[in-house]
C-alpha cells in the first residue's frame, strides 16, 4: 500500500488506532505496521496511543495528492463530483430523516418509517456506485470507498442500523463524508470554496 | 373581527368558501358567474380608498389571499401588489418615488411568477382573475393536502379568497411593518413585545432575512402610532380573551392592522399568561386550566434555559438549530486546541467555518458545535445529532473570529449563541409559585383533587389511564407525586365527556 493511501486515511480520521486504520484500509495489520512505523520514524505521522498526521506529514500528503492528480483527467473527476453533489443532497436529507421524524429525534419505533428511509438509501447507493466507479477509474485508490459503502449497506440490511449514520465507525455516513472530501480534492476544489458556492458540505 | 370593532384594517372583500367549493367542480363557469360581483366589489374598494385599479394618478394595488376557515400556516398562496402595469408603475413613481415603484413592480413580478407561473399579463383584471384561481387551486396543492391529512382536518371545505387594498411600509421614511404581541410570548411578562422594520414591507419581516428593530424603537420614532398600536393590541386581546400576535403596517404615519391570531408561546409563558388573564378577569378558572397543556408542565419540570435568562444575555450569533439541547463552554476554533482544553477539564464549544471528516474528534469532546456555513442536513448537523451535541449551523461569515475565546452558550433549540455560561434550571410543582397557584385553582375546579400528601388513595402515575381509573372508581381525592399533572389530565377527561 502507498504512503499516500495511509497518510490520507489517517488524515481523514483525524486520530485513529492502528487496528481501526487497518480495517478502514482493508489491509493486513502486520503489513500495515511496517508502513506506519516508517511514517512515524520519518516524523510524518505522530504516534501517541492514536495515530495522527504531523504538520510535515500534512505538507507531504498535499504534495502526494497534487502528484496523484497530475495523471488524471480532471474533466472526468469534475463530472463525477457534479453527479455526486446531486445524490449528496438526497443522501443528507435521508440521513436527517433517519435521525429526526417530524422534527423530533427518531425513536425507531415505527418500522415502516425506517424501512422507507432505508429504501431511499438503496436508491442512493444505486446512484452513487457508478459515480465512485468513474472516479476510481482515474484514481484507483478510491475504489475502496465502493467496498466500504457496500459493507455498511449490507450491515444496515442485516438489521445493524447503527451502520447508517453512527460516527467513529465506517458507517455509510462516515464513508460518504470522507468520499465527499476526496471528490472535492480530486476535482481540484476546496471545501471553503464549495461552501461559498452554496454546495455546503 | 378587527373591522367590526373599529380598528384600522385596509378595506377588503371576500369571495366565499361556497364559491371556492363550486370552483373545485367547475372552475371556469364558477368564475364567469361571479365576475360581475367581483367587479362591483372592486368599485367599492376603489371608492373606499379613493384610488383606481389599473390606472393613475392614484393607483390601487391589492393583495389576494386565502381565507380558509381553519388556519393552515404557510400552506396557502398569497399574492401581493396586484394591479401593477407599465402605466401604474409610472403613476406610482410620480406619486411616491421611482425606487418605490420599481421595487413594488419587482416584488409583484417575483410573487406572480412563483405562484401563478408564467409572466404577469399587463391587464390588471386578468391578473386578478389568475390570482383568485391560484388561491382557490392552492387548497388542492400537495403540501396543503398533506398538511390537512397530517392534522386530521376536513379536506372538502375549500377556501375563501380575501381581496384587500395593499398598504405599504416601504413608501416613506415614516413607514414600516412589523409584528407585535400584546404580552411577551417567551417570558410571559405583561409587557408589549415585538419587532418592526422601519421602511420595510410585511413579507420582509416574516422572511427573517433582514435585521429588524425591537418594538420599543417605534415608541421613540413615532410615539402616537405606537400608542395606537398598543391600544389596538390590548383591545384585540380583550376581545379574544387571549394574548394576540398582530401583523401591522405603518403607511406614511398611518397605522394599519393586517392580521391577528392567538400568539404562539413558550411553556413558561403559557402558564404565566393563563394566570394573568385570569387575574385580569378575561378568563375563568376552568378556562385558565385549559390554557395550560400537560405537555407544557412536563416541559417545565425538565431542566431548560429559562427564557428570561436567555433574553437577558447578549445575542452573539444566530443560525439554523441543528442539534437539540443547550450547552455552555469556551469557544475554540481549532480542533487540536479544543481537544487540549477538554483534556484540561474545560467545557468546550467547537466553532468552525464548516466541519471536515477529521473534525470528528473535536466534535466528540465539545459540548456544543457552531458553524459558519451549512444547513439542517449538513454533515456538521448530522454528526452533531449523532453525538447528541447542541448545534447551531450556518451562522454566517466571521462567527469563528467573533466567538473565539469567549465563554458562550449554544442553544440548539432556538438556533442561538449567547454570551456567557447560562445555567439551566427546572420548575417544580412544590416550589414554583406559578405551578402552586395553578394547582390551587385545579383543586377548586378539577373533578379529581390531587394532593401531595394526606389520607387518600395513592395515584402511582399521573398517566391519563391512571387518572381515568381513579375517577371511574369514584375517588374525588388522591395523593400524587405530581398533583397538577394528574388534575390537568382529569379536567381534560371531564371536558371530553
Amino acid at each position: 500500500m502507498s504512503d499516500l493511501a495511509v497518510l490520507q486515511a489517517v488524515r481523514l480520521k483525524g486520530r485513529v488506532s492502528r487496528t481501526d486504520l487497518a480495517v478502514t484500509l482493508g489491509e493486513d495489520p502486520n503489513e500495515l505496521a511496517v508502513v506506519v512505523d516508517r511514517l512515524v520514524a520519518s516524523g510524518l505521522v505522530l504516534d501517541s496511543n492514536v495515530l495522527r498526521v504531523s504538520h510535515d506529514g500534512r505538507a507531504h500528503l498535499d504534495e502526494l495528492l497534487t502528484e496523484e492528480r497530475r495523471h488524471v483527467d480532471v474533466a472526468v473527476l469534475s463530472a463525477a463530483y457534479a453527479d455526486f453533489r446531486a445524490v449528496n443532497t438526497e443522501f443528507k436529507a435521508l440521513v436527517t430523516d433517519w435521525q429526526l421524524a417530524d422534527g423530533r429525534p427518531n425513536t425507531h419505533e415505527d418500522a415502516e418509517y425506517d424501512a422507507l428511509v432505508v429504501a431511499r438509501l438503496d436508491d442512493v447507493h444505486r446512484r452513487v456506485t457508478p459515480i465512485v466507479d468513474a472516479a476510481a477509474d482515474q484514481l484507483p485508490r478510491l475504489s475502496r470507498y465502493s467496498a466500504k459503502l457496500q459493507a455498511a449497506l449490507d450491515k444496515v440490511h442485516a438489521g445493524e442500523t447503527m451502520w447508517l449514520s453512527r460516527t467513529l465507525i465506517d458507517s455509510y455516513h462516515t464513508v460518504w463524508f470522507e468520499l465527499h472530501e476526496e471528490l472535492i480534492l480530486a476535482a481540484g476544489l476546496t471545501r471553503e470554496a464549495e461552501a461559498k458556492a452554496g454546495h455546503a458540505p | 373581527m378587527m373591522r367590526r370593532n373599529g380598528l384600522p384594517v385596509p378595506p377588503a372583500f371576500c369571495v366565499t368558501t361556497e364559491v371556492g367549493a363550486r370552483y373545485r367542480a367547475q372552475p371556469g363557469a364558477t368564475l364567469d358567474a361571479i365576475w360581475v360581483d367581483v367587479l362591483d366589489a372592486m368599485r367599492t374598494l376603489e371608492a373606499a380608498t379613493s384610488r383606481t385599479f389599473g390606472r393613475g394618478p392614484h393607483p390601487l394595488l391589492i393583495s389576494v389571499r386565502s381565507g380558509a376557515a381553519v388556519s393552515m400556516p404557510g400552506m396557502m398562496d398569497t399574492l401581493l401588489d396586484l394591479g401593477i402595469t407599465d402605466a401604474v408603475e409610472e403613476a406610482l413613481a410620480v406619486e411616491a418615488t421611482a425606487d418605490f415603484a420599481r421595487d413594488t413592480r419587482r416584488r409583484f413580478t417575483d410573487c406572480y411568477q412563483r405562484i401563478v407561473g408564467g409572466p404577469a399579463p399587463d391587464d390588471p383584471y386578468l391578473q386578478l382573475r389568475a390570482a383568485i384561481e391560484a388561491v382557490f387551486a392552492s387548497w388542492d396543492s400537495p403540501r396543503a393536502v398533506a398538511y390537512r391529512s397530517h392534522q386530521g382536518l376536513d379536506d372538502r371545505g375549500g377556501t375563501a379568497v380575501v381581496v384587500q387594498a395593499m398598504v405599504f411600509g416601504n413608501i416613506t421614511s415614516n413607514s414600516g411593518a412589523g409584528v407585535v404581541f400584546s404580552r411577551n410570548p417567551m417570558t410571559g411578562a405583561n409587557e408589549e413585545f415585538g419587532e418592526w422594520l422601519p421602511g420595510g414591507q410585511g413579507d420582509d419581516v416574516v422572511s427573517g432575512t433582514v435585521d429588524v428593530e425591537p418594538i420599543a424603537a417605534l415608541r421613540l420614532r413615532q410615539p402616537a402610532v405606537y400608542d395606537e398600536l398598543i391600544g389596538a393590541a390590548r383591545s384585540l386581546e380583550r376581545l379574544a380573551a387571549d394574548v394576540q400576535e398582530i401583523e401591522f403596517t405603518i403607511e406614511d404615519g398611518t397605522l394599519w392592522l393586517l392580521q391577528t391570531r392567538a400568539a404562539k408561546r413558550s411553556a413558561q409563558a403559557a402558564v404565566r399568561l393563563a394566570l394573568q388573564l385570569r387575574d385580569d378577569g378575561l378568563i375563568d378558572e376552568a378556562e385558565t386550566l385549559r390554557r395550560v397543556a400537560p405537555a407544557h408542565v412536563e416541559a417545565l419540570l425538565q431542566p431548560s434555559l429559562q427564557p428570561e435568562l436567555r433574553l437577558a444575555a447578549e445575542l452573539l450569533a444566530t443560525g439554523v438549530p441543528a442539534g437539540p439541547g443547550v450547552a455552555s463552554g469556551r469557544a475554540y476554533t481549532e480542533v487540536d486546541a479544543a481537544i487540549e482544553a477538554a483534556d484540561r477539564g474545560e467545557d468546550v464549544i467547537l466553532v468552525r467555518h464548516h466541519t471536515s471528516p477529521d473534525d470528528i474528534h473535536g466534535m466528540l469532546i465539545a459540548r456544543g458545535i457552531v458553524t459558519e456555513t451549512g444547513g439542517a442536513t449538513s454533515h456538521a448537523a448530522v454528526v452533531s445529532r449523532e453525538l447528541g451535541r447542541a448545534a447551531v449551523v450556518g451562522c454566517g461569515g466571521g462567527v469563528t473570529t467573533s466567538l473565539a475565546g469567549k465563554l458562550v452558550t449554544v442553544d440548539g433549540n432556538e438556533g442561538e449563541v449567547r454570551d456567557g455560561s447560562l445555567r439551566l434550571s427546572a420548575w417544580s410543582e412544590d416550589n414554583t409559585p406559578e405551578l402552586r397557584e395553578l394547582a390551587d385553582i385545579a383543586r377548586r375546579v378539577s373533578p379529581l383533587r390531587a394532593h401531595t400528601g394526606g389520607d387518600y388513595p395513592r395515584l402511582d402515575r399521573h398517566s391519563e389511564a391512571a387518572v381515568r381509573t381513579a375517577m371511574a372508581s369514584g375517588h374525588s381525592d388522591v395523593v400524587s407525586a405530581s398533583p397538577l399533572l394528574a388534575m390537568l389530565a382529569a379536567i381534560r377527561l371531564s371536558d371530553v365527556r
